[in-house]
């Protein structure tokens, strides 16, 4: 009888019915392969973000991430990165070395800045602004979320996910709110998988198919642009460094996002010389640090921080933070057609949003349904990639005030 | 609680009024780049030659994209250096 006893306590059994939220939790993190796999919804980060969920939720295999008090020794001393594999295991190892520390979110931003053409953004510098209003969202969540009683760090976390920026939520997460990171990175990933119905949702709300019938070619043509690049190779060599520099002195805290977001298309604009880099940043290294993060933040995801009422506030809010966004980029181009002669196709103001390139090819899915000939899909890139500058942009804002 | 309003208030302002400055600064520096170059190195390195078969017939917006083409392919390395019909 004792023998079966200890066999039983052996394995996870025991763990399971004294305690069965991990079975939702494992639930959860197959509902996330599922949207992934079988959907394609962001299955690159979906994928072993679901993984790391069910990781974490296996009992008794130790595999979840402790909060950082374990870790703490008094003093404000803490357990060294050998310690802290030794204690809580290979898992909390790589969290606290590799997300902990903000490492992995700027690589991967290097990464995309490797992927990253600032063509369509050059040839229309003026779009660029659409990139800004469509932070709105941020801002208004962060100010509803403050008024439903989240902590303005916990506030600044969930508004972020307006950014639609995964890697920009992740980083402003761990520096403002990391007990809440699991709940902010899969509601960040899911509704940047969900753009294709969010954008269409909001356009359908707020604009006419007068205002989505607005040819941009036709408009270019009316009123043509009085600057024309005649070496693009050189100014988009010249831009990520003077850009990087400039940005530095206004908003230093972007500076780990943006920084390397320049740098990763700085050697990519360079060419043959710097070929090596590139393939290396956006390649073997993008494609580690994306396979860590995700593993490491759905290993966050244990039962006792996910099935929280923060988690469905951060589901709700994140929505809204997503749709304010995408309003706000409309309203102003709106705005700006009320005025100006040269009128502007409200679809790019909607791909203000960070979502590069899934928003303006879903934007340019919509304006095709009005017009067949109305190919937006360049001009709503130079709003699009600006809206990866806005959003690291509001993200420091909110670190230097908050963090 | 009125406290932190009233700073999720004041960074609302302040957040979208540093998001459109950073804006304006990159469509400002992104003008002032173009008209440097434009001024200073306004042409970027020949990569047609004319060496070699004839390319005549084709047109320049064709031959552009052609070269752009290339160039793409091969991350700059590749030069056109005839283009002929069959």
């Amino acid at each position: 009888m004792e023998i079966l006893r200890k066999l039983y306590e052996m394995t996870a059994f025991s763990n399971l019915l004294d305690n069965p939220a991990p079975l939702f939790m494992l639930a959860v993190g197959v509902l996330l392969l599922y949207l992934g796999i079988k959907k394609q919804y962001e299955p690159l980060l979906l994928v072993p973000i679901g993984f790391g969920v069910i990781l974490a939720n296996l009992p008794g295999a130790g595999m979840g991430i402790v909060p950082g008090d374990f870790i703490e020794l008094g003093d404000n001393k803490y357990m060294n990165l050998f310690e802290i594999a030794h204690e809580y295991g290979i898992m909390n190892f790589l969290y606290y070395s590799l997300i902990k520390t903000g490492l992995l979110p700027p690589i991967i931003f290097m990464g995309v800045g490797a992927l990253t053409d600032f063509g369509p953004m050059l040839r229309n510098l003026k779009l660029s602004l659409f990139g800004a209003a469509a932070q709105l969202g941020i801002f208004t969540i962060l100010l509803i979320a403050i008024a439903v009683g989240f902590a303005p760090n916990e506030a600044g976390s969930l508004a972020i996910i307006g950014g639609a920026d995964g890697p920009t939520a992740i980083y402003t997460t761990i520096i403002l709110a990391p007990h809440l990171l699991g709940p902010i990175a899969i509601a960040a990933y899911s509704y940047m998988a969900l753009v294709p119905v969010i954008i269409p949702l909001v356009v359908r709300m707020t604009c006419s198919s007068k205002e989505l019938k607005i040819n941009m070619k036709e408009q270019d043509k009316l009123y043509p642009s009085k600057n024309v690049i005649k070496n693009m190779k050189a100014v988009k060599i010249a831009f990520p460094i003077v850009l990087g520099i400039v940005i530095a002195f206004f908003v230093p805290t972007s500076v780990p996002l943006l920084g390397m977001l320049l740098f990763g298309n700085l050697v990519k604009e360079i060419g043959a010389n710097t070929l090596r880099l590139t393939d290396a940043a956006s390649g073997p290294i993008m494609n580690a640090a994306t396979i860590f993060l995700g593993l490491t933040v759905g290993a966050t995801m244990t039962s006792d921080v996910f099935l929280d009422l923060k988690t469905i506030g951060i589901i709700v809010g994140g929505f809204f933070a997503f749709a304010i966004s995408v309003f706000g980029g409309i309203f102003l181009v709106k705005g700006y057609n009320m005025f100006a002669k040269k009128k502007i196709n409200p679809l790019i103001g909607a791909t203000g949003l960070s979502a590069v390139p899934m928003a303006s090819r879903v934007a340019n899915e919509i304006a095709l349904k009005y017009d067949t000939k109305n190919h937006v899909l360049q001009y709503c890139m130079a709003s699009n990639i600006s809206g990866v500058i806005g959003s690291a942009v509001a993200a420091g804002v909110l670190i230097s005030f908050l963090g | 609680m009125s406290e932190n309003f009233e700073l999720a208030l004041q960074l609302l302002g302040i957040g979208m009024v540093t998001v459109f400055t950073i804006l304006l600064l990159v469509i400002l520096i992104g003008n002032t780049i173009i008209k440097f170059v434009n001024r200073f190195i306004p042409e970027a390195p020949k990569v047609v030659s004319s060496r070699g078969r004839s390319s005549g017939g084709i047109s320049s917006g064709k031959m552009a994209a052609i070269v752009a083409a290339v160039q793409m392919a091969t991350n700059g390395k590749g030069r056109v250096t005839s283009i002929e019909k069959e």
